[in-house]
C-alpha cells in the first residue's frame, strides 16, 4: 500500500512534528467539534470526574437549527487530554482544533474555588490559539450552591468563564442542557467561521500549511499559478473540513471533490491525500451514521473465533441506499476504501505525516469493519506496521494495543494476539524507560486465548489444539513476566500449567529444566498458599488397576452381610460399569491403596504430604512421603480412615510436589482408569483377637485363606481325643454381639462332626463379649479312624462271600444300596468304593500311615453398627491334626458265648505304635501289647437283641431290605457294645479304639443277634442252659422237650425243626453216625406249617444213649427258601436258627 | 527458492513444519499462525466461494511473503517466500503447493499414518525440503 517513494517530498526530520498520535480515532470524528474535558483542582475525585465525564460524553450529537431554518446534526468528541501540538495540524484537518473547553473542579473554599479558577484561564491560554469558548463546571461544599452568595464564594474578576456551579451530589439536572447550549454556542462560532472562509475569494487566499510544510515554500513564488491552484485547492479542502464539522454534509462533498480535482492537478499529494481522507470520511458519515465509539466494549479474548462479525450489512446498506442517492458526490462503500488506500498512499509519501498516516490507516481499517470486509481491514492494519515513526513507548504499546482491538474485531484472534505480545513486550523492551512487567504480564495473558491457550488445564488437554511449540514459547514468556512482575505464586501456577499441559511437546531437556524452574519458583512463593485444582501430570501416576485393603494384623478384611454369605450375591451386585470394589472398608480402621507411580524426570523426586483424594463419606488420609527414581515405578501405600460409613469415592489422590500442591484426579489421567473408586465402608465392627490353647503349625499347607489369624497343629492316635480352648478376646471398643461358630473343611460332613466337635450352647454363652474382655471355648478333636484292616477277610475259618472290598467301604451310610449293585461290585477293589465313600476313605486308605487333616475354625462376629448393617467378620483358626496309626483289627470272628445272651467277638489286634500299649478290652480285662505286635482278644458282647432288629422283620413290603441291612444294624450294636480303650505307657496317651463298620457274615450274624425263634429246651423237665453240663448213664431215657415261640410280628411258614445227635471229637471231626449209639423214640424232624406271632410250637421226644462218651445234640429250626422275608436271595438254602450253644451231654 | 513450508490441520493446528534454517522456526511459527487468520477469512463462506485451492499471496511482510493453498479437506499449505526474491513467479509457487499437495497425498496414503497426528515422516520431511529449495 505505501508509495515506493517513500519521503520523497519530505523533509529533514527535524521538523515540528505531531508527536502524539490518536489511534481512538473515527473518521466521523472529522465532523466533530473537539472539546476537553479537562479534570482541574486536587480535591475532585477521579470517580466522580469519571461519573460526569461518562454523562457529558453521551451529549455526541447535538441538532441545531441554523438562520436559514435548516436543522444542522452537529457531532461533538470529548476527549480528556489534549497535546497542544497536535492543534497545529488544525489548519490540515480541522477536527484536530480543540474548539470547547470544559474543565471540572471542586472547591471548598474561596482559596480552592480561585485556584480552580486559575487553573481554567491557564487551560484557556494554552489553548487560546484554537478555543472557541469554555465553561467551568464547579462543585462547591454541600449546600453552597442554593445560595452561593450567602458563602461569599465568588469566581475571581478576571475570571471570564461562564461558571456553572453544582452540587456534585445532587443531580445536577440542567447539566445536559448547559452543555448543549455551550454546543451551540461553539457551532455558531463554527459557522460565523466557516461563513467568513467561505466569503473570501478564493483566488486571494494565502496559502495553508501542514506544520512541516512551512519550510518548503519559504522563497517561492506563491504567484505563480500553480501555487495559486494550490491554495485554491487548499482553502477548497479546508471548507469542506468546516462543513462537515458544521453539518453540511452535501457542501463538504462538493467541497471535497472539487479540492481533490484542483489538488491532483498540482500534485500537491500531502493534501490531495486529505481531500480523498475527507471525502470518505463524509460518505462514510452519510452510509455508516451509526458507527460509534462505544463498540469498544468488545474486549479480546470474550470473543470465540470468528464472531465479530457483524450480523448483517444488508439493512443498514437499505437505509443508506436513499440518502445515498439524495446527496451528490457520496462515495460507494468500494470507493470509500479506495479512496482512503489512495489517501494513505499520498500521506506515506511524507515521513512527517506519519501520524496522519497511522491514523488514516486506523480509521480505514474501522470503516472496513463497519462493511464487514475484514481482508481490507487487515490490510490497513497491516499497513500501520510499517509506518516508522519516532514515538515513544508507550504509544508504540497503544499502537499495538489498538491494532490488537481491531484485529479481534474482524476475527484475527491470532494476530490480535501476536500484537498484543508485541505490545506486551514493549513495556518491558530495552528501550523502555520505565519497564512495567505487571502491564507485560496482563497483555501476555491476554494474548494467550489468540493462543488457543485455555487456562484451565482440564479443558486445555481436552480441547488438545493450537501450535506446542508456540504455545510453550508464550508460556514461558508468560511465566517470566509473572516472575518479574512479582507474582511467583502466578509464575508456579503456569509453570505448573506448562508442565502439565505441554508435557508431551516437551523435549527432555526442557522437562528437566522446566522441572527445576517449578521448584525454584516454587520455593519464592511459599508461604503464599494458592489453591492449585488441578493435576500435575508429570508424575505420570499408574494407579494398579486394583485398589487392594491391607490384611490387618488380627482380622480378616474381608466383610460379608450374613444373609448374601455364600451366595456370591456379592459378585452380583456389582456393576460392571460401575467401579466398585468388591470388597468393603470399615469405619475408623486402617485402609490402604496401592498405587505405583513414575517419575518421568531424569532426576530424583521428592513427593511429600501425598494423600486420597476422596468424597463421599469424611475420610482422614495419612500424608505419605516418597522420594521417586527416575523412570523406576515405584509402589506406594496410602492409607487412612473412613469415619462415616456409606460409599467413599476415592477420587484421585493429591501431591506436594517440586514444591506445588497439586490434586491429581482419576478422571483427567491419560491412563484408562475409571474415574473414581467406589468403596462401601460399613459401620464399625469389634475386632477379635482369637488364640488356642494348641501350639501354632509350622505352615499351612493347601489352603488359602486371607482370614485366617492363627492356626493350631496336633498330633493325635486314632481314637485319641483332645480338648483345643479357644480364647477370643475383644480388641475393639465395640461389643461383640454376634458370633458364629463354624468347621469347614473338606471331609464329608460326618467324618468332619466326628473329628471335631464343639458345643453351640458354650459359644452363645459367650456373647455379648464386651470391649476388653475374653471368652473362651472348647474344641474337642477326635483322631477319627477305620480300626478295622481293611484287606483282610472277615474270618480265615468261613468261607465268605462279602470281600474285603466291602471292608474298605464300611462306611455306614453307603449309598445306593441296592441288591445288584452290592452284588456286583462285591469282588471289586478299594477304588471302586472309595469314589463313594468320599474323604473318609481317601483319609483311610493311607493307613496304616499317618494322615492329616486340615480344617478351618471359622467365627463370624458382628456388633455395633455394623450388625445392624448386616455386616460381619470373619476370623479364622487353622486347625492341622496329624492322625497316627494306633491299634487296627486285622481279623475278627464271633464265638457263641457259655450264654445265649451273649457270644463272644474275637478280635486279632495289632498295636501299630511304637510303644507298649495296655489294651483294656473289656470291663476290668486288660492286656499288654509290645510295640507292632499283635494279640487276640475276646471281647463278651451281648447279642444283638431283637428289639433292634424288629422293624426289620415287621417290615411288610419285601423292599430292597437285605441282609446288609442287618449286617448293619448288628455292626452298630457291636460298635456300641465293643470299646476297646487303649492307653500308650509311656506318653499317657489314650483313647478308645471303635469297630465301626464292622462286617458280619450270615453264619456270624447268627451268632450276634438273638435268635427270632423263643427256645425253651428242657430235659426231663429241667430247662437247658448253656452252661449246664448234662450227664446220665448209657441206657437211661432222657425226655427231650422243646418249644419254640415266634417272637417275630409275622408267622413263618413251613418251618421244619430238626434235632441231630453229633460227636465231636475235637479234632475238626464231626461224627453224625450216631446209630449204633442211641435210639430216639419219637421223631426227629417235625415240619411245622405255620408259626403264628406269638404261637409256641412244641416238641416232644426220648432219647437213649448206648454207650457212654460226650454227645452233642443240636436242635436247629430250617425254613425253606422265601419262607421268611429275610432271607432272600442271600441264602438260597433256606434259613437255619440253631439252638445255641449245642447242648451237650455226657453219658456214662 | 522457499525458506518455509507448513502444513496446518483442518482444525488449524500445526501437522508439519520446515524451515531451510532451523534457527528461525520460532518465527516463522509466528507469522505462519498469523497467516492463518487470513486463509480462515479468505475461506470463510460469506466472502466469495472460492474454487481454486490456490489461494494467492497471504501477507507481504518487509522480508517475506507468504502464500497459503487449500486443500478440499481443509488441509493448508502454507510457504514462506523470500520476498527479496523477485524472479520467482507466481506460477513456481502454484507447481510448488502442487508439489506439495502431491506428496502429501502420498504420505496420507501411508498406512500407518493416521489422519490428524503430526507427520513425523523423514522421507516426507526430505521431499517437502527438496521441494522448497527447489532442488526437485
Amino acid at each position: 500500500m505505501r508509495s515506493s517513494v517513500s519521503y520523497i517530498l519530505s523533509t529533514g526530520p527535524t521538523e515540528p512534528n505531531m508527536s502524539h498520535p490518536d489511534y481512538e480515532q473515527f473518521s466521523h470524528d472529522h465532523a466533530a467539534l473537539l472539546i476537553l474535558l479537562k479534570h482541574i483542582g486536587a480535591q475532585l475525585k477521579p470517580k466522580i470526574f469519571n461519573k460526569f465525564y461518562d454523562r457529558i460524553s453521551k451529549i455526541n450529537e447535538v441538532k441545531v437549527t441554523d438562520s436559514t431554518g435548516q436543522v444542522r446534526n452537529i457531532l461533538v468528541r470529548f476527549i480528556k487530554e489534549h497535546p497542544v501540538e497536535n492543534n497545529d495540524w488544525g489548519d490540515f484537518q480541522t477536527h484536530r482544533r480543540l474548539l470547547g473547553l470544559v474543565s471540572l473542579g471542586k472547591y471548598d473554599s474561596q482559596v480552592e474555588l480561585n485556584e480552580v479558577c486559575r487553573v481554567h484561564e491557564s487551560l484557556k491560554v494554552k489553548y487560546n490559539a484554537t478555543l472557541y469558548d469554555s465553561r467551568c463546571i464547579l462543585f462547591g461544599p454541600a449546600g453552597s450552591i442554593d445560595d452561593p452568595e450567602k458563602e461569599h464564594f465568588t469566581t475571581p474578576s478576571n475570571f471570564k468563564t461562564r461558571a456553572l456551579f453544582y452540587d456534585e451530589l445532587s443531580v445536577c439536572a440542567d447539566l445536559e442542557q448547559q452543555i448543549t447550549e455551550f454546543i451551540s454556542a461553539l457551532f455558531w462560532v463554527l459557522e460565523s467561521k466557516r461563513l467568513e472562509r467561505s466569503r473570501e475569494k478564493l483566488e486571494r487566499v494565502s496559502l495553508l500549511y501542514a506544520p512541516f510544510e512551512k519550510k518548503d515554500f519559504v522563497g517561492l513564488d506563491m504567484e505563480s499559478r500553480q501555487n495559486k491552484k494550490r491554495c485554491t485547492g487548499r482553502m477548497t479542502k479546508h471548507l469542506g473540513d468546516l462543513c462537515l464539522q458544521a453539518g453540511l454534509i452535501s457542501e463538504c462533498l462538493q467541497y471535497y471533490t472539487n479540492a481533490a480535482d484542483i489538488l491532483k492537478s498540482v500534485n500537491d499529494w500531502l493534501w490531495l491525500g486529505g481531500a480523498f481522507e475527507g471525502l470518505s470520511a463524509a460518505s462514510a458519515l452519510v452510509l455508516y451514521p451509526n458507527m460509534q465509539r462505544n463498540e469498544h466494549f468488545q474486549r479480546i479474548g470474550s470473543l470465540p473465533e470468528g464472531s465479530p462479525k457483524k450480523p448483517s450489512m444488508d439493512t443498514l446498506q437499505n437505509q443508506t441506499v436513499v440518502v445515498k442517492k439524495n446527496i451528490p458526490n457520496v462515495l460507494s462503500p468500494d470507493d470509500i476504501a479506495k479512496r482512503y488506500r489512495e489517501a494513505i498512499i499520498h500521506y506515506s509519501k511524507y515521513q512527517n505525516a506519519g501520524i496522519i498516516e497511522t491514523e488514516a490507516s486506523f480509521k480505514a481499517a474501522r470503516i472496513s469493519v463497519e462493511q464487514n470486509h475484514a481482508l481490507q481491514a487487515a490490510s490497513f492494519l497491516q499497513n500501520v506496521v510499517y509506518i516508522n515513526l519516532s514515538l515513544s513507548e508507550q504509544e508504540k504499546i497503544q499502537r499495538f494495543e489498538t491494532l490488537s482491538d481491531l484485529y479481534t474485531q474482524i476475527g484475527f484472534n491470532r494476530k490480535a494476539a501476536f500484537c498484543l505480545r508485541l505490545a506486551a513486550t514493549r513495556y518491558v523492551s530495552q528501550q523502555n524507560p520505565s519497564p512495567n512487567w505487571n502491564r507485560c504480564y496482563a497483555l501476555m495473558l491476554q494474548s494467550l486465548s489468540g493462543h488457543k491457550l485455555i487456562l484451565d488445564p482440564v479443558e486445555m488437554i481436552e480441547a488438545d489444539q493450537g501450535w506446542p511449540i508456540l504455545q510453550v514459547q508464550i508460556l514461558q514468556d508468560l511465566i517470566v513476566a509473572a516472575k518479574r512482575a512479582g507474582y511467583s505464586a502466578l509464575a508456579t501456577r503456569h509453570m505448573t500449567f506448562l508442565l502439565q499441559t505441554m508435557w508431551h511437546n516437551l523435549s527432555d531437556t526442557e522437562q528437566k529444566e522446566l522441572s527445576i524452574q517449578l521448584q525454584g519458583l516454587s520455593v519464592q512463593c511459599e508461604g503464599s498458599p494458592v489453591p492449585l485444582v488441578f493435576t500435575l501430570r508429570d508424575l505420570k501416576p499408574h494407579l494398579r488397576p486394583k485398589v487392594i485393603e491391607k490384611e490387618k494384623e488380627d482380622t480378616g478384611p474381608f466383610l460379608f452381610t450374613p444373609i448374601h454369605f455364600g451366595t456370591g450375591s456379592l459378585d452380583r451386585r456389582r456393576d460392571k460399569t460401575n467401579p466398585k470394589m468388591e470388597f468393603v472398608w470399615v469405619e475408623n480402621e486402617v485402609c490402604e491403596v496401592t498405587l505405583k507411580l513414575v517419575n518421568p524426570l531424569p532426576f530424583e523426586l521428592k513427593v511429600s504430604n501425598m494423600r486420597l483424594l476422596t468424597s463421599g463419606v469424611v475420610f482422614e488420609s495419612i500424608p505419605e512421603t516418597v522420594v521417586l527414581a527416575p523412570d523406576v515405578p515405584t509402589s506406594l501405600t496410602l492409607s487412612g480412615w473412613a469415619r462415616e460409613s456409606g460409599e467413599l469415592e476415592i477420587t484421585g489422590y493429591s501431591t506436594h510436589a517440586l514444591g506445588v500442591k497439586s490434586n491429581c484426579r482419576l478422571k483427567y489421567m491419560s491412563n484408562s482408569f475409571p474415574s473414581q473408586y467406589k468403596v462401601d465402608v460399613a459401620p464399625n465392627l469389634p475386632v477379635l483377637q482369637a488364640s488356642t490353647s494348641l501350639p501354632q503349625s509350622a505352615s499351612f499347607s493347601n489352603i488359602h485363606d486371607d482370614n485366617i489369624v492363627t492356626s493350631a497343629s496336633v498330633s493325635l492316635y486314632h481314637g485319641e481325643t483332645v480338648c483345643c480352648t479357644i480364647t477370643l478376646t475383644n480388641t475393639s471398643q465395640i461389643p461383640i454381639e454376634m458370633l458364629d461358630v463354624l468347621i469347614s473343611s473338606g471331609l464329608e460332613p460326618m467324618v468332619q462332626d466326628q473329628i471335631f466337635q464343639f458345643d453351640q450352647e458354650d459359644v452363645k454363652i459367650i456373647l455379648p463379649l464386651l470391649p476388653a474382655q475374653s471368652a473362651t471355648f472348647t474344641v474337642k478333636i477326635y483322631g477319627a479312624a477305620n480300626f478295622l484292616a481293611p484287606n483282610s477277610a472277615a474270618s480265615p475259618t468261613i468261607p465268605n462271600e462279602y470281600n474285603s472290598g466291602f471292608f474298605s467301604s464300611m462306611s455306614t451310610s453307603l449309598p445306593g444300596t441296592s441288591l445288584s449293585r452290592v452284588n456286583s461290585s462285591f469282588r471289586s477293589s478299594n477304588s471302586g468304593h472309595s469314589s463313594l465313600a468320599g474323604g473318609l476313605t481317601t483319609l483311610f486308605q493311607q493307613q496304616p500311615g499317618s494322615s492329616t487333616v486340615e480344617a478351618q475354625l471359622k467365627l463370624r462376629y458382628s456388633g455395633g453398627g455394623g450388625l445392624q448393617a448386616q455386616y460381619c467378620r470373619i476370623s479364622t483358626v487353622f486347625f492341622m491334626v496329624e492322625l497316627l496309626p494306633s491299634l487296627h483289627v486285622t481279623n475278627w470272628d464271633v464265638l457263641p458265648a457259655e450264654t445265649s445272651t451273649q457270644f463272644y467277638l474275637v478280635l486279632d489286634i495289632v498295636n501299630l505304635t511304637s510303644q507298649e500299649m495296655e489294651l483294656e478290652y473289656a470291663p476290668s480285662k486288660r492286656m499288654l501289647v509290645e510295640a507292632q505286635e499283635s494279640c487276640r482278644v475276646p471281647v463278651p458282647i451281648d447279642r444283638c437283641p431283637l428289639s433292634k432288629l424288629s422293624n426289620f422283620y415287621d417290615e411288610g413290603d419285601r423292599s430292597l431290605r437285605t441282609l446288609m441291612d442287618v449286617n448293619k444294624i448288628c455292626s452298630e450294636h457291636i460298635s456300641d457294645q465293643a470299646k476297646l480303650k487303649w492307653l500308650l505307657n509311656t506318653t499317657d496317651a489314650k483313647g478308645v479304639a471303635s469297630l465301626k463298620g464292622i462286617t458280619l457274615s450270615s453264619r456270624m450274624l447268627d451268632i450276634v443277634r438273638m435268635s427270632p425263634l423263643d427256645w425253651d429246651v428242657r430235659i426231663n423237665g429241667d430247662t437247658v442252659t448253656a452252661q449246664d453240663d448234662i450227664s446220665c448213664e448209657a441206657g437211661d431215657s432222657l425226655e427231650l422237650q422243646m418249644s419254640i415261640g415266634n417272637s417275630l410280628g409275622i408267622s413263618i411258614k413251613d418251618l421244619t425243626l430238626s434235632i441231630q445227635f453229633y460227636q465231636d471229637y475235637n479234632n475238626g471231626t464231626l461224627n453224625y453216625r450216631m446209630d449204633t449209639r442211641l435210639a430216639l423214640s419219637g421223631t426227629a424232624k417235625k415240619v411245622l406249617p405255620s408259626l403264628d406271632p406269638r404261637d409256641v410250637a412244641k416238641h416232644k421226644c426220648n432219647v437213649v444213649f448206648f454207650t457212654p462218651g460226650l454227645y452233642k445234640m443240636d436242635i436247629q429250626c430250617h425254613s425253606p427258601d422265601g419262607s421268611v422275608h429275610t432271607t432272600g436271595q442271600l441264602i438260597p438254602m433256606g434259613h437255619i436258627w440253631k439252638f445255641t450253644p449245642p447242648i451237650s451231654i455226657q453219658v456214662k | 527458492m522457499a525458506v518455509c513450508a507448513a502444513i496446518v490441520g483442518k482444525d488449524n493446528s500445526p501437522k508439519f513444519f520446515c524451515c531451510v534454517n532451523p534457527d528461525e522456526e520460532l518465527n516463522f511459527q509466528y507469522k505462519v499462525l498469523s497467516s492463518l487468520d487470513i486463509i480462515e477469512e479468505k475461506l470463510s463462506p460469506g466472502i466469495k466461494p472460492n474454487t481454486e485451492m490456490y489461494l494467492g499471496i497471504l501477507y507481504s511482510l518487509e522480508n517475506w511473503k507468504i502464500y497459503g493453498y487449500v486443500t478440499n479437506t481443509k488441509i493448508k499449505f502454507i510457504i514462506v517466500v523470500d520476498s527479496s526474491n523477485l524472479t520467482l513467479r507466481d506460477n513456481e509457487i502454484r507447481s510448488m503447493f502442487r508439489k506439495i499437495h502431491a506428496e502429501y497425498a502420498d504420505m496420507v496414503s501411508n498406512p500407518f499414518y493416521i489422519p490428524g497426528e503430526p507427520i513425523t515422516s523423514k522421507t516426507f520431511t526430505c521431499s517437502i525440503k527438496n521441494i522448497i529449495t527447489g532442488t526437485v
